[in-house]
């Protein structure tokens, strides 16, 4: 297998538009690397320079340690899952997946063996002698995967692979594609803007936004550690809440102060804090943070707009400063709507943020 | 009346309506088409009687008698539905060239020697008997008649695929340019190669006339073809754009990624998911080169093309509609054959092959 790294790479599309700006990132051999943003942000542009579909304005790409910058696409031993599978419609089920294979002047028993061999990881198998057009989106879906798998590639390359099917079977392929990875071991960039998908099939996540990257790290990394707003905004669901507050000091406790609430912070935070020398801040507290109490243990009461149990656990939503913020709690007690409710927030969790840089301090 | 029934009647009133509309339409466009076949096959005899038969007979009946000058033949005639005497002689081959040019009629003279001979033997006024009709005499004629008309097919032909070859290579390559890429001036260019088809074929070929001398290639089929494809091109571009449009991008660039290279993704993906527009855009090609008729005569000397032959002969054989009806036939097979030949990949683009 093999690793890919891409070098200071920025593209431009005429003078004016900048695809991707300067970014640099390492995908380690065997990785399931997932480039996730919102859309027009890059990510397409990205892989396609990797894939060698689209000229590199700038910088470098090297696969394996060789340089593959100016490289045709088929030289660069790599293959690709078009977001819409770009499949041939034209030939079977057994010729999408062999053609690759034709082209490296295999045997006709090898390419026989390897076709099954995919299509049986794939679950197409039955469907070998079908034309494309005879196939539901998900199995135009497998066969795009198992075309790709069969060449054995230094580099998998998947463009929101997912992104046309209904959203039952979104979930189980993802499971299904993270399986074929496990069992192909092939070093895989995965580009979607859907950061549930993300999350869940992901070893690491690169976030991008506007041709930049914004953050790179484990799942847990990129939830627990957002970089920026934009990040602690953009992953999650429910998403982060901000809170706008002031900062105060009295009797050597830091206060954070809003009209709603006054929060204390534990002797660790105000540690994170000592070298923070502006007034305002930006507080981030994910919705599971944010915890039901007695009114004793609260900082705030608000009145629960919104009650939606989940089954395994409830969200309720609240209004503050016409902004809704959402709370993830345990199903049980359920409170009414419109009843007050009494929260606080968990202190080993809370995110500070910078609302001049959108930065995240004190990590 | 409730307003049921008033709306079934309403409704059965203007399906009538429609259908006789559509009949009407079929009818205006193939009833030309079935007289001249018809009339191809007709005798000369029956091609000017009126009203004209509108069903070739497949045998002629005959009466003979004894006339002043030797035998006196009649024939039956279908309009009139009596037998009208036509020739008197005793010359057996004044006999047979009238009934075999004439009355369109397999006769030798052997087998008028012997009706004449069985009238003698049988005492009687008069004797009958039936011949069966030599229903290709006509098409038989016009290729006697016509001055080098097989060379003259073949060169046609020629002309044809060597335009549809010139057309498809340079139209389809600037067609799959125009789909693929973004360039300067892309609107304007692609509008101008249909400019060139809105002047009249004579204006242009005068000129051409010098160019192809120039050139070498006056009266020479590859002369003939370049003109041709000038607007053939055009109309190329237009027809091929629209298909490579049709065909994502990203078809061929899976094929670059799976390995192979630009040339091989084109030939392998895009041109046979193209071929329905490519052959669409043959046909169309195919019959403006074939059908071409003033260009042509401008244009050769010694080596004329099938339009040209066909022009030559139907101005020469005033006088023989049915005649000319096999021509025009004869002119409009090959062009209906290709057509059937190339259906086959056009009708590709609606089985079940989709983009
Ligand atoms: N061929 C092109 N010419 C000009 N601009 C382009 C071209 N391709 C992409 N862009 C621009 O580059 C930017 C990045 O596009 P890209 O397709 O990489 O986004 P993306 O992150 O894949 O978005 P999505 O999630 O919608 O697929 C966009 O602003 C887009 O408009
Ligand atoms: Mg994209």
């Amino acid at each position: 297998m093999a690793t890919l790294e891409i070098l200071n790479v920025t593209k431009r599309f005429g003078r004016k538009v900048i695809a991707v700006d300067d970014i640099s990132l390492e995908v380690h051999d065997q990785e399931f690397l997932v480039l996730l943003g919102p859309s027009g942000c890059g990510k397409t542009t990205t892989m396609r320079m990797v894939a060698g579909l689209e000229e590199v304005t700038e910088g470098t790409i090297l696969i394996d340690g060789v340089d593959v910058t100016d490289l045709p696409p088929r030289k660069r031993n790599i293959s690709m899952v078009f977001q819409n599978y770009a499949i041939w419609p034209h030939m079977t089920v057994f010729e999408n997946i062999a053609y690759a294979l034709r082209l490296k002047h295999m045997a006709k028993s090898e390419i026989d063996r390897i076709v099954r061999e995919v299509a049986g990881m794939t679950n197409i198998g039955e469907y070998l002698e079908r034309l494309p057009a005879q196939l539901s989106g998900g199995q135009q879906q497998r066969v795009a995967v198992a075309r790709a798998i069969a060449v054995s590639p230094k580099v998998f390359l998947m463009d929101e692979p997912l992104s046309n099917l209904d959203a039952k079977l979104r979930v189980s392929m993802r499971t299904e594609l993270k399986a074929i990875h496990a069992s192909a071991k092939a070093t895989t960039v995965f580009v979607t803007h859907d950061q549930s998908e993300a999350m869940s099939i992901a070893d690491r996540i690169v976030i991008m936004r506007d041709g930049k990257i914004i953050q790179t790290g484990t799942p847990e990394e990129v939830y627990e550690k957002s970089a920026n707003l934009f990040v602690a905004d953009f992953i999650g669901t429910p998403p982060t809440n901000f809170f706008d507050v002031t900062l105060q000091k009295s009797n050597g406790t830091l206060h954070l102060v809003n009209p709603h609430f006054d929060l204390s912070l534990d002797a660790a935070n105000t540690a994170r804090l000592n070298g923070y020398n502006k007034e305002q801040l930006v507080l981030g507290v994910r919705p599971e943070n944010i915890v039901l109490t007695s009114e004793k243990d609260s900082i705030m009461g608000m009145t629960a707009l919104v009650v939606e149990p989940q089954g395994s656990h409830q969200v309720i939503a609240f209004k503050m400063d016409e902004k809704m913020v959402k709370v993830v709690a345990p199903s049980q007690p359920k409170p009414d709507m419109g009843s007050t409710i009494h929260l606080n927030f968990s202190q080993g969790t809370l995110r500070f943020f910078d609302p001049e840089t959108t930065f995240a301090i004190g990590d | 009346m409730n307003r049921k029934t008033k709306k079934t009647v309403y409704k059965a009133v203007k399906e009538t309506i429609f259908y006789l509309f559509v009949t009407g339409l079929i009818g205006a466009m193939l009833l030309p088409v079935y007289f001249i076949i018809s009339l191809s096959f007709l005798s000369t005899r029956e091609a000017y009687r009126y009203p004209l038969p509108l069903v070739p007979a497949l045998q002629t009946k005959f009466e003979m008698t004894h006339g002043e000058r030797g035998y006196l033949l009649s024939v039956y005639d279908r309009v009139e539905k009596d037998y009208q005497t036509v020739l008197d002689t005793s010359e057996l081959e004044k006999m047979e060239v009238y009934i075999k040019s004439q009355l369109g009629t397999s006769i030798s003279q052997e087998e008028i020697q012997a009706e004449m001979d069985r009238l003698d033997d049988s005492g009687e006024d008069s004797i009958f008997f039936t011949k069966p009709r030599n229903l290709l005499y006509n098409y038989d004629t016009f290729f006697k008649v016509t001055r080098d008309a097989v060379p003259a097919l073949i060169r046609s032909l020629e002309i044809a695929a060597l335009t549809i070859l010139i057309s498809i290579t340079i139209g389809g390559l600037a067609g799959y340019a125009f789909a693929r890429y973004i360039f300067k001036g892309k609107d304007a260019l692609k509008f101008s190669v249909l400019f060139v088809r809105m002047f009249p074929g004579v204006a242009i070929a005068l000129p051409m006339v010098i160019i192809l001398a120039k050139a070498n290639l006056y009266d020479e089929p590859l002369g003939l073809s370049l003109i041709y494809s000038v607007g053939a091109i055009g109309l190329t571009i237009w027809i091929t754009a629209s298909i490579f449009m049709g065909i994502p991008e990203s078809l061929e660039q899976a094929a670059q990624v799976f390995g192979a290279t630009k040339f091989q993704a084109f030939m392998r993906i895009t041109f046979p998911l193209a071929l329905p527009g490519l052959a669409a855009s043959a046909m169309y090609t195919f019959l403006g080169a074939w059908n071409e008729t003033v260009g042509a005569i401008i244009l050769t000397q010694f080596k004329p093309t099938f339009s040209v032959v066909v022009y030559q002969t139907l101005l020469g054989a005033s006088g023989q509609v049915n005649l000319a009806a096999a021509g025009g036939i004869a002119m409009a097979l090959p062009a209906v054959f290709f057509t059937f030949f190339i259906r086959r990949y056009i009708n590709q683009m609606w089985g079940g092959v989709t983009v």
